[in-house]
């Protein structure tokens, strides 16, 4: 695994803005950086990170199975007691999940190891499976890449795939806040996607959703959505208006609410407890559980809710090194053993490998100035060298 | 998990997609997706539109009273029942010219967008319907209607449906699709997450926490 200087094409914010990459750019703080790259070798990228991930979310799926029928574990996750049925539901009926990004340590030593799992509202899909698949073409066809080089991202025909396997009948409608470009733009992605799939689709912005009296959710229409896409966290809308009628709704969600289960910061300790020592992740511990003692002063501390690095710390040898301050944490946090995202340059590159369906099809990489991944991170492209 | 695995025979090398082609997004931007707009077909009801609580009580078929009350209650809907726009073009395109107003001007959830400026109220026939007032809107006159001759397409409610009135378009008798109007409420997701990305300012890329 290197950082290497591709240098950049001098047209690129044209292509991007022809292709609806429209937020490459946020804030006028650069999102898209394609100065460089990371390489892989084909080696580090199946065994590395392919294989893992498809281990880890099978475990995931394992412990998401006992999670739902144990209530002890509901409590934990400080999922509230009136979301439970619609988290039980969805599980035993099997509704299908759509994609989700493990977030993963790896610099090409040692095993990739598990921070997160974004398995309900991941972000960096588009440009993921779009603009940075169009990027590697254009550097084969430029000479900036060389001949026979790859990239780990079969992401778009996955997700087009996906769709044609679980759509179900009436109307798929995609909803999140129209108002956040970067938002917007991925739900446009998969609409996109889910059209190629043959599906009949809808954009709804979230306050344009209506709640019928047999507690489907409509559009401004009035009409009824079989299945609603909504870029839109569960415990949010656990806790919402609308939120007591989802266990009951004929309306079918994707992510369906079971992966509530995974979303959340205390999958990470449950996990740990069902399998210590498994090489792909790290000793992890609710706060208040004694045993969060064995990570020592060196830790990080998460607040089980939480997006963009917020409410973060990491603490070594007792001194914080870093602390994000933000709006989460209200739930409780966990600890978990440090990690540190390798070193390319002064940069901090994390491994963000997407599940579609439960298959791993590919990767983005986010590279960050400090320990904590926050939104000023930058989206750097990545190609496999040719073997 | 193995790519040789894969059937293509042309590429059985490689880890990537083979062909990414958008039918959506390419070359218009994410915000020339618009929102659908489908017809179901729906049982319709009887109800009466009103411009005002004073036209409800000159026609007596509702006490002055409940004629008050019940505006007051569509007025009381209208921010959240009122649809919302992207630009004030758009908004007229469905409302017509002069019809519809800055959200900013409604509510702090609806700054940015456009809101159509609520035309009158509709109650249902009779009490016994228990159907809730609401606010409805105008709708741009479509040519070749016979109300357009009039300069008047007529009213809509919040959730698009049409309301189909008696002549020339303006008579408090009218029939609307059932559906659209009996129970649906809007508005129900994304109050909470609005109350945190206050918190943080704004929504922005990454959903993660390394560590």
């Amino acid at each position: 695994m290197r950082r290497v200087a591709t240098g950049e094409r001098p047209d690129w914010r044209a292509t991007a803005q022809s292709h609806g990459f429209v937020f490459h750019t946020l804030d006028g703080a650069p999102y898209w950086d394609e100065s460089h790259a990371y390489a892989f070798s084909l080696a580090e990228i199946e065994d590395g990170i392919e294989g893992p991930s498809g281990d880890l979310h099978a475990l995931c799926l394992a412990f998401a199975g006992h999670a739902a029928e144990d209530e002890r574990i509901l409590a934990r996750l400080a999922i509230p007691e009136t979301a439970w049925d619609a988290i039980r539901t969805s599980w035993r009926r099997g509704d299908p999940s759509l994609y989700g990004r493990l977030d993963l340590a790896y610099g090409g030593t040692g095993p990739a190891k598990l921070l997160e799992y974004n398995a309900d509202t991941p972000t960096a899909l588009y440009e993921t499976g779009v603009f940075q698949w169009l990027w590697l073409e254009a550097g084969l066809r430029d000479g900036r890449l060389p001949p026979g080089a790859d990239q780990y991202n079969a992401v778009h025909e996955r997700l087009i795939a996906r769709f044609r396997a679980v759509a179900g009948p009436g109307l798929l409608a995609f909803s999140a806040d129209a108002q956040a470009p970067e938002d917007r733009g991925t739900v446009a992605y998969l609409e996109d996607c889910a059209v190629q799939a043959g599906c009949r689709t809808a954009f709804a912005d979230l306050p344009d959703l209506g709640l019928r009296p047999d507690d489907s959710l409509c559009t401004r229409t009035g009409e009824p959505i079989g299945t609603l896409f909504k870029l839109y966290p569960w415990e949010w809308a656990f806790r919402d208006v609308f939120g007591g009628a989802v266990g009951r709704s004929p309306t079918r969600f994707l992510e369906p609410p079971w992966k509530a289960l995974l979303s959340n910061k205390g999958l990470l300790p449950c996990l740990w407890a069902l399998e210590p020592g498994h090489p792909n992740l790290l000793p992890a511990y609710f706060e208040d559980d004694p045993r969060a003692a064995a990570l020592g002063t060196s830790y990080a501390r998460k607040p089980l809710f939480s997006r963009e690095g917020a409410n973060v710390s990491l603490v070594r040898d007792g001194a914080v090194l870093v602390a994000r301050d933000g709006p989460y944490g209200a739930e409780g946090f966990i600890r978990q053993a440090l990690a540190d995202l390798p070193d390319f340059a002064g940069r901090r590159p994390l491994v963000g490998s997407w599940i579609v369906g439960d298959a791993p099809v590919g990767l983005c990489m986010r590279e960050a100035s400090g320990l904590v991944t926050g939104n000023d991170a930058l989206f750097v492209p990545h190609f496999i060298e040719p073997g | 998990m193995d790519a040789t695995q894969d059937t293509d025979g042309s590429r059985t090398r490689s880890k990537r997609s083979q062909t990414v082609s958008l039918v959506l997004i390419a070359g218009a931007g994410a915000a020339a997706l618009g929102l659908g707009s489908l017809d179901p077909s729906q049982r319709e009801e009887d109800v009466l539109v009103y411009a005002d609580a004073a036209a409800c009580a000159a026609e007596a078929i509702r006490p002055a009273e409940e004629c008050r009350s019940e505006y007051e209650q569509a007025r009381a809907a209208y921010p959240t029942a009122a649809p919302r726009y992207a630009s004030l073009t758009d908004c007229e395109g469905h409302h017509g010219p002069l019809h519809c107003r800055p959200g900013s001007e409604v509510s702090e959830q609806a700054r940015d967008r456009f809101l159509p400026r609520m035309a009158g109220y509709m109650i249902g026939r009779r009490a016994a319907q228990g159907l809730a007032p609401q606010p409805v809107f105008d709708h741009a006159p479509r040519p070749g209607h016979a109300a357009a001759a009039a300069g008047h397409g007529g009213y809509c409610t919040g959730g698009g449906a049409r309301i189909v009135t008696g002549s020339g378009g303006r008579a408090s008798a009218a029939r609307v699709q059932t559906a659209s109007l009996r129970g649906t409420s809007f508005g129900g997701f994304g109050q909470t997450g609005r109350s945190f990305s206050a918190a943080s300012h704004g929504t922005a890329h990454g959903s993660s926490g390394g560590g």
